[in-house]
């Protein structure tokens, strides 16, 4: 009790008063976001015909789930959802292989051209995809891989590897950059050889980068839209993004409300589900990766 | 350090290659086919028409092309306005010292890690829902039945719809980039203004926004790349193909290109690529004028 009363008074209510403007705004703003992605839940919960009538949220016929095994069965969403996380999952493991060594060196080693490629990652995060989307198309479509289900996945995955390399080699030199160069002075003197010493060394101890950017990585995969819609042209290899896209048009003609909603939580649940355990270190990704 | 010239080019090697590969030789070979007229984009080098600039006056005459980069204008300046403005207060009032800071700030970047697909369908599907949408029952119930009864979703109205639905999912990206600025001003700043009697609006006026200079330089370039790649929303927001109150030139582009029925102009890669380059312009200059008008002063901070 005694607790609680000393925490009483330890607000300053003096302070909060003054600050109370600002404690309405953010507080609309945060309870529309919750309005709208609650609503969003209750409806993939009720049926269409519930939606129209406005009772979407009070479910007056309980839980209807079999929106969720319909759009997951019948409307290709598990065949597009086990496409997303192969894709993620596979580009999130390749580009830490892919861009840890060379993020490592970059912030490490002088050497010629170790400006050059900085500046050349870091000017490729401003290109806009339809700078490179036509030739990456024509060698594409050129070396008729297209046609088969599982070179078209390959193809996919090493566009999404190589689109993300320069934000996560970025990123991870300037976290490499800020590890003290003692640990690689002892391990030298030990007479490890420099690449046991990053391997073993080295990339433990950057950890915590190499889990928000991967953690970075599988969002923005998750979430690619026009490289994929491109790129994947039919259901075996369409990712969430565009799955839902096709099936939200098609939904127009067979009415399903209740069913589409549902498909929607299924896209954003895995984000969101990554987002409510890791959201401080995704906040912090966002802001490590740009310099003020 | 000893140098290991094995080691080094061994370490960088896959990744400059991913980067050779998917940006270098395609922003060049997408810059030389400007000028070029060209049926397939699978056609081999040979195969490709010299025109010079024609197909960027082409595009430049294309009625359809100019609306949509008028679009584009339009979103990159009203919607920059909207979301800068909502996010740098939203920065302000987050890094006031307010309780719950983090809950706040988490869920203000929510719709920022949602599929854009995903939450395009519920503004559409949801929000401006002329039957159940959250626009028509909330304003109905205040007694604001103008703003109510509005059919957000019609020709004359979807753009803004558009506009406001993209803005609400950026604001969180935005005010993240103010935050990490003014939490680098150090709080004696505040102090001696206070001792001196400067009250919170004097204080954000001039210490606050001077000292933001190059956050708001980060925040303008960053919006600036997003706008160019302006594209799901715009698909999702239209219902026909070739919508002029929604059109982008990315949509434009996808149209001409890959897009079922292009009946709009003749098939030709080169004009597609065209389109590439006067949007990587735009970032360009863009980005160079924030530089120039914004200069960083000696202010270290």
């Amino acid at each position: 009790m005694k607790f609680l009363k000393n925490k009483f008074a330890a607000v300053n209510w003096k302070k909060e008063a003054r600050l109370l403007p600002g404690y309405i705004i953010v507080t609309a703003w945060v309870v529309f976001t919750f309005v709208l992605l609650g609503w969003v839940v209750c409806a993939s919960f009720s049926t269409t015909q519930e939606i129209f009538a406005g009772e979407a949220t009070k479910l007056p016929t309980g839980l209807h789930f079999e929106n969720y095994m319909k759009a997951w069965k019948y409307s290709n969403v598990s065949e597009f959802f086990m496409n997303s996380l192969g894709y993620s999952i596979v580009s999130c493991i390749a580009l830490i292989v892919v861009c840890a060594p060379a993020a490592y060196v970059l912030a490490r080693y002088t050497f010629l051209g170790n400006k050059l490629i900085q500046t050349g990652f870091a000017s490729a995060m401003g290109i806009p995809v339809i700078m490179i989307i036509l030739p990456l198309f024509g060698i594409i479509s050129q070396m008729g891989v297209l046609q088969d289900v599982t070179s078209n996945k390959v193809v996919l995955v090493l566009l999404y590897i190589g689109i993300n390399v320069p934000y996560t080699t970025i990123f991870l030199t300037t976290f490499f950059a800020n590890i003290s160069r003692t640990y690689e002075e002892a391990a030298a003197i030990d007479g490890c050889p420099p690449t046991k010493t990053f391997w073993q060394i080295m990339f433990p101890m950057a950890q915590s980068g190499l889990v928000t950017v991967t953690i970075f990585n599988f969002i923005n995969i998750w979430n690619e839209y026009f490289i994929s819609l491109i790129i994947a042209s039919r259901n075996e290899t369409k990712p969430v993004a565009v799955g839902l896209y096709g099936m939200i048009n098609s939904m127009k003609y067979t009415g399903d409300w209740s069913g589409m909603f549902a498909a929607v939580v299924i896209v954003f649940l895995p984000t969101f589900i990554l987002y409510l355990f890791l959201s401080e270190k995704i906040i912090g990704g966002v802001t490590g990766g740009i310099k003020g | 350090m000893k140098k290991n010239k094995g080691m080094i080019v061994l370490f960088l090697a896959p990744a400059v290659l991913f980067f050779l590969v998917i940006f270098v030789y395609p922003i060049l070979r997408t810059a030389l086919m400007t000028f070029f007229k060209i049926e397939g984009v699978t056609d081999a080098i040979g195969l490709w028409q010299f025109v010079g600039l024609e197909n960027y006056i082409k595009l430049l005459n294309t009625s359809l092309f100019r609306t949509a980069m008028a679009n584009l204008g339009k979103i990159w300046l009203m919607g920059g306005a909207i979301v800068l403005s909502l996010s740098l207060l939203f920065g302000v009032i987050i890094t006031s010292g307010i309780r719950f800071k983090k809950f706040f700030r988490a869920v203000i970047y929510l719709p920022n890690i949602v599929s854009a697909v995903a939450l395009a369908t519920m503004w559409l599907q949801y929000v401006y829902n002329p039957q159940y949408g959250l626009f028509k029952t909330f304003f109905s119930a205040i007694g604001l039945d103008a703003i109510a009864n509005i059919p957000w979703t019609d020709g004359d109205h979807k753009f803004m719809a558009l506009l406001i639905a993209y803005c609400f999912g950026m604001v969180g990206y935005h005010m993240l980039i103010w935050t990490s600025g003014i939490e680098r001003i150090s709080p004696d700043y505040y102090e001696a203004a206070y001792i001196d009697g400067a009250h919170k609006i004097h204080q954000f006026r001039y210490i606050t926004l001077p000292l933001l200079k190059g956050v708001f330089k980060t925040n303008v370039t960053m919006w600036s790349v997003s706008c160019v790649g302006f594209f799901v929303w715009s698909q999702l927001f239209s219902t026909v193909t070739a919508e002029t109150s929604t059109i982008t030139p990315m949509v434009y582009m996808y149209m001409q290109m890959f897009g079922a029925g292009n009946t709009m102009t003749e098939r030709n890669a080169g004009l597609a690529a065209a389109i590439g380059v006067v949007l990587s312009i735009c970032v360009v200059i863009v980005f160079t004028l924030s530089n120039v008008l914004l200069k960083d002063d000696d202010l270290e901070f």
